[in-house]
This record gives C-alpha cells, structure tokens and sequence, in this order.
C-alpha cells in the first residue's frame, strides 16, 4: 500500500491530488484493519444462547424409563475444540426452538462432511463397510458413529494431542467399548511401550485394525485375518529401522515364513499358528516375562492349544530357526553336510554324464556322422 | 541235342502246337495250311505265356510268405532262447511301487520347499490347498514305507534277494571300473569295463535309495507324527528332522531326475527308455554288452547241466 502512494506522490505532484491520495490511503488501511480481527474476537461466541442451559454443570434430564441424559456442554472444551466457529444448530440442525419440543437427534456428520468435501470428506465407503458402519446401516442404537471416537464438542484435529482419535489416545477411546481389550493391550509390550515409555511408533489399536475400515477377523478381507496377520505385524518387525532403533528380536518373519507353520499359511491355511496364536493378540509380552505366552514355563501350554502332548520338550529348541545361521548350532552344520553332500554328489554324476556323451559323440553314436560303419 | 537246350516251356508249346495241328484235320477231314498252323502256333503260345505267368507270380508270392513267416518264428524262438530273466515279478513290483511313490512324494513336496515360487503354487492349487497336499503326501509315504518293508522281506526270506544283495555290495573291482570307465571315455581303453550282474552305477543307485530311504522315511516319521515324537525328543530333534528332510530330498530328487533318468531314459541307446521294467528280461546282445561278466557266468553254468 505505501509503495502505491509513494509511486502517486511521485508521478503526480498536484496538491489537491495528494491530499485525495492520503485519504483514499487511510480508507484502504481502516478497511484492512476491520477486515483483520476474527468474529470470535469482537462478537460473542454464536453458542452463548444454548449455554444457558447446556452450560450449567450437572445439567441432565432423567427419561421415562429412569435413563440419565447428561446434557451438560463444557465451554472450554467447545471453546478449544475444531468446531469452536460453528453454532450449535449447525451440528444440532433439528433443534427448532427453546424449550425443545422433542429430545433432538443424534448429530449426522455427514451434513457437512459429505462424500467428496474438499474440505474434509468424511471416508463414507470405507466407513460403511467397516463392522462399526455395518452396525450403524442395519440401525443399531449402540452402533458407534463419528462422534463416538472423534468426540462430539471437543473434536480436534487427529494430530492434536488432545484429540480422542490421536495416537496415544485412540486404544482409550476404543476401551470404552472394548474394555477387555484394552485392559490386555495397556499391558502389553505395545501399550507399555506407546502410553508409559510414549514411544510414538509403538502400535495402538488402529495400527493393527486399520480405523475407519474395521472388518471382523473372519473377513479375509480383514488385517486381522488369519492369513494377513503376517502383513501387519511385518509393517514393524520387518523394519529395519525400528528394529535398529528400538532393540526388536529381528528376523521374525523370515523364520516364521520358513517354518511349517508359515508355509501352510503362505499356502492359505486359516487353521495353522500364525503371529498372533502363540504371542496373542492383545496381551503380547516379551519371552521374559512370565505371563509371557512364549514364556519358557507357558511355551507348552501355548503350543498345547493345537499340539496334542505337548510338553517341555517344545521349549528345548528355538522356535523361529533360522536354518542359516550359525547360531542354530547341529542345524546350520546338518544343513552345510547336505549342501557339500549334494553339491559334490550332483557334479560328479554331471561329469559322468557329459564324458559319456563326449565318448558316443567321439564314435559317432550322436552328432550326426556315423563312423560305426568303418 | 536241339531239343536239350530247349526250355520245358518251349518244349510244352511245340507238344500243344503238334497237338492242335492233328487233331483239328480230323475233324474237318482236310489238311490245315501252312499258315494257318503258324497261326494256331501262335495264339497257343501267347495264352501259355499269360498263364504261366500269374501261375509263377503265385508261386513266388507263396514261398515268400512261407519264408517271412519262418523268419519271424525263428526270430521269436531266438529270443525266448537267448532273453534273461533279469528281474523276477517281486523285483519289478518294488520297483513299481518305489517309483511311483517317489513321483507322488516328488510333486507334493516340492512346493513345500519352494512355497515362494509360482509353479509351486500353481501345483498347490490343482491338488486343492495344503490339506489335501498334505494326505496325498502321505499316501506317497505310505507306499514308500510299503516299498522298504517288502523289499527287507524280500532280502531276507527269497533266494533272488539274497543273492542281489550280496551281489550289490560294493567291491574294490567297482573302483577299477570306474577309472577303466574314465580312460574308456577320453578313448584311451579300446572296452568298457566287464560288468557282472551290477555295474557300479546300478550299485550307486541302490545304495542311494537305501540312504535316502533311512532320511527320508525317519525324519517324515517324526513330522507325520510330530505330536507323539514331540513327547519323547526336544523341539531341535524335530528342527534337524526338517532341515534333513527338505536337503535330502532335493538331492534325491536332482539324482533321479538328472542321474537316473539319463542311465535309463535319456542317453542315446535307450532313448525313450526300455520296458526291462515292466517284463524284466535283457537280449542276449544287452546282457553281452551291459553284464558280460554275469553272462559267462549263466553260459557256463549252462553248459554245466547240458554235460
């Protein structure tokens, strides 16, 4: 803006110019400075009306059948959450009036999040076809919605701390519905490691379940599926990364992919041990541990839900071999007699072989010249 | 001395001639010209001609036949007199039930070996998923354990067995062979070592099998029946039964396929392959040229009784 006046002073000279100059000048700037401050700032916040009510703590309506409805709002909360521009009735559309004539619905977040919102569509396909959608399609009133875990007045962006869905708060969000789960996960190596140590590339509910597309584990289209359990876990423990910066056993899924039990799930079987059998789904614990399910004291137990007798003997010997390594001890050696064995065996066979085909060349049995005759 | 040179056709033409030339006046009471005899002559000649050929042309035909029909019976006397029993019915019976157990075994193992790779899950999924590979496998194993009782029977309780398991224990004449073999195939020996009844090739096959057969069959056991061998040996005893298993049978599988078949199948004398297999018997010529040794021996022996 300076730079336009000054360019006018100096290209025209006139008095009378230069004063209709400053003032054009000085309209432009009180414009701009009344353009800059934000609504919440000089207005009162849009929702002031409906916290009359909403904000008073404690605020709740019993139902008819004796059910509490809490319907206190926490201004704070609204306040700081994503959605603190926005007016009640714009998430609360079917609330007409005040006193309510009816109790209003649950809020639709696909209002305003509909399918190919540049500014933020809400992931309808993935969403719907998930178990959770599945619930919320075929009309049941416990199906968790949107606000269920992305929370309803204090909703925040994903990468906020704050927010329900965050990394380190989602298995939380998850707990209030799936409490047994979460009670073993916030034991596990994985929950101890993301919620105590706060190592932020330790998995949580949604890394291993996938977040909007949820499928029950007898989906094959499922992450959890038998036969795609070894997808997930790999995501992290064949890392090399992680497994270099975090101290993880590596080699796991390489072993795992040799031994019998992964070659019948290479080869689809659902019935064969995959990760998650022995070192369970929720509550995985390192070897010493003892509650450990690949503890050496539970190894037998653990191996026992498909080995019938199974007994100590399973714990003397690894269980991911690495047939390669030396580590392996009379493996790695039986494994080298073989080779040498049919390495040496199979190249004197050869050479057998080729000389006695050079020697029926040479009488001209074969190649075409037959000498047999001279 | 005229009539000596002549053929017995051409005397047979002058009788009919005269024939015709004195009989025909009789009946017409006068005598015939000149040329009309000439002209009997002739014709007479001709119809001789025509039909002593065709009579000739039969007559070859017909010994020609009564000769090939000799020949093959010859032929086939010459073979029943100079075939060798090779191989009695117990023998080609385990080798049936060996090689078609190893094929079953060979086609159903392999993709467990080599899971990554396509072929092996395109096999996988013809047979219908590692279930069914799984049984069928152990159908194979149970023919190959089927195979191995017999033939011990077989060792221990019949002559024949008796004799060929002495016979395929290696001597120190198998290594003269083998370097006799050698200086054959750079030409610098004229012959081909003197097998008796096994060469040194044979024995090697044999012996293979019966080390393969102990790997095989002992660690597949202790897999089959991982649960019960789990409640007696360590986990590594059934690790080292894998790693032995899955070595072992590539190396089989390499020697029969490379080895075997090119002894029997794909070198040049018996390409496609014979049927010893299936009848057990070897010509006089393969028994001079593959076992000259065992050949004297059976000639003498023969010749033996006949004194």
């Amino acid at each position: 803006m300076k730079k336009i006046n000054s360019v006018a002073v100096h290209s025209v000279p006139d008095k009378k110019t230069k004063i209709t100059v400053k003032l054009f000048g000085f309209i432009l700037l009180a414009a701009a400075i009344l353009s800059l401050p934000t609504r919440a700032v000089s207005q009162p916040p849009l929702y002031q009306k409906c916290l009359l009510c909403h904000g008073r703590p404690g605020f709740k309506k019993i139902l008819p059948d004796g059910k509490v409805l809490e319907l206190f709002v926490n201004k704070s909360e609204l306040e700081n959450s994503i959605h603190s521009k926005l007016h009640c009735t714009d998430c609360h559309a079917d609330v007409m009036e005040i006193p309510h004539l009816k109790i209003p619905g649950k809020v639709n977040c696909y209002r305003c999040h509909y399918k190919d919102n540049p500014n933020g569509a809400m992931p309808a396909n993935e969403f719907f076809q998930s178990v959770h959608g599945q619930m919320v399609t075929a009309g049941d009133p416990k199906a968790p919605r949107c606000q269920n875990c992305h929370g309803s007045h204090n909703i925040q962006k994903v990468n906020s701390p704050l927010s329900t869905v965050n990394h380190q708060n989602v298995a939380y969000t998850c707990g209030k519905c799936h409490k047994p789960q979460y009670d073993n996960y916030i034991q596990s190596i994985h929950g101890t490691a993301l919620l105590d140590r706060h190592i932020k590339s330790a998995p949580t509910c949604t890394t291993c379940h996938g977040k909007h597309l949820i499928l029950k584990p007898d989906n094959p289209e499922s992450s959890i599926y038998p036969l795609n359990v070894i997808n997930v876990c790999s995501k992290c423990h064949e890392n090399k990364e992680l497994i270099r910066k975090y101290n993880i056993p590596g080699g796991r899924i390489s072993t795992y992919k040799e031994s019998y039990h992964g070659i019948a799930d290479e080869f689809g079987s659902v019935r064969v041990a995959n990760c998650s059998s022995c070192h369970r789904a929720h509550l995985i614990l390192p070897e010493s541990n003892p509650r450990s399910s690949i503890n050496k004291a539970n190894l037998a137990k653990t191996c026992g839900k498909c080995h019938q007798n199974a007994n100590i003997n399973f714990t003397k010997g690894k269980i991911h071999v690495n047939y390669k390594s030396k580590s392996t001890g009379i493996l790695y050696y039986i494994g080298m007699f073989f080779e040498i064995l049919t390495v040496s065996t199979l190249t004197l066979l050869f050479i057998h072989i080729l000389l006695d085909l050079f020697r029926r060349y040479k009488s001209g049995e074969i190649g075409g010249k037959n000498k047999r005759g001279e | 001395m005229e009539d000596k040179h002549k053929t017995a056709k051409e005397k047979l033409i002058e009788e009919l001639s005269r024939y015709a030339a004195g009989v025909l006046p009789d009946q017409e009471g006068k005598e015939l010209s000149e040329e009309t005899k000439q002209l009997i002559r002739n014709e007479a000649i001709k119809d001789l001609d025509a039909f002593l050929d065709v009579k000739i042309k039969n007559i070859h035909k017909l010994i020609k036949n009564e000769q090939a029909l000799k020949a093959k019976l010859d032929k086939k006397k010459e073979w029943q007199k100079d075939t060798f029993q090779r191989f009695n019915i117990y023998f080609r019976i385990q080798h049936i039930m060996l090689f078609s157990s190893v094929i079953i075994l060979i086609i159903t193992g392999l993709p467990i070996k080599f899971p990554n790779s396509a072929v092996s899950k395109f096999v996988m999924s013809i047979m219908g998923g590692i279930s069914t590979q799984g049984i069928l496998h152990r159908i194979g194993a149970a023919l190959l354990i089927g195979f191995y009782v017999f033939h011990t029977l077989y060792t221990i309780f019949h002559k024949d067995g008796r004799r060929d398991f002495v016979q395929l224990l290696p001597k120190p004449k198998d290594i003269k062979d083998v370097f006799q073999m050698i200086k054959y195939f750079f030409g610098f020996a004229k012959d081909k070592p003197k097998f008796d009844r096994f060469s040194y090739i044979e024995k090697f096959d044999y012996w293979a099998v019966y080390w393969g057969g102990i790997v095989m069959v002992g660690s597949g056991l202790i897999m089959w029946f991982h649960n019960l061998a789990l409640s007696y040996f360590p986990k590594y005893v059934y690790d080292i039964a894998r790693e032995a298993h899955s070595d072992e049978a590539l190396l089989a599988t390499l020697t029969i396929v490379i080895w075997h078949f090119y002894n029997v199948h794909f070198n040049p004398s018996r390409f496609p392959g014979s049927l010893v297999w299936w009848h057990g018997k070897l010509t006089k010529e393969q028994m001079i040229d593959e076992h000259p040794l065992e050949y004297e021996k059976i000639m003498k022996g023969k010749e033996g009784k006949n004194v």
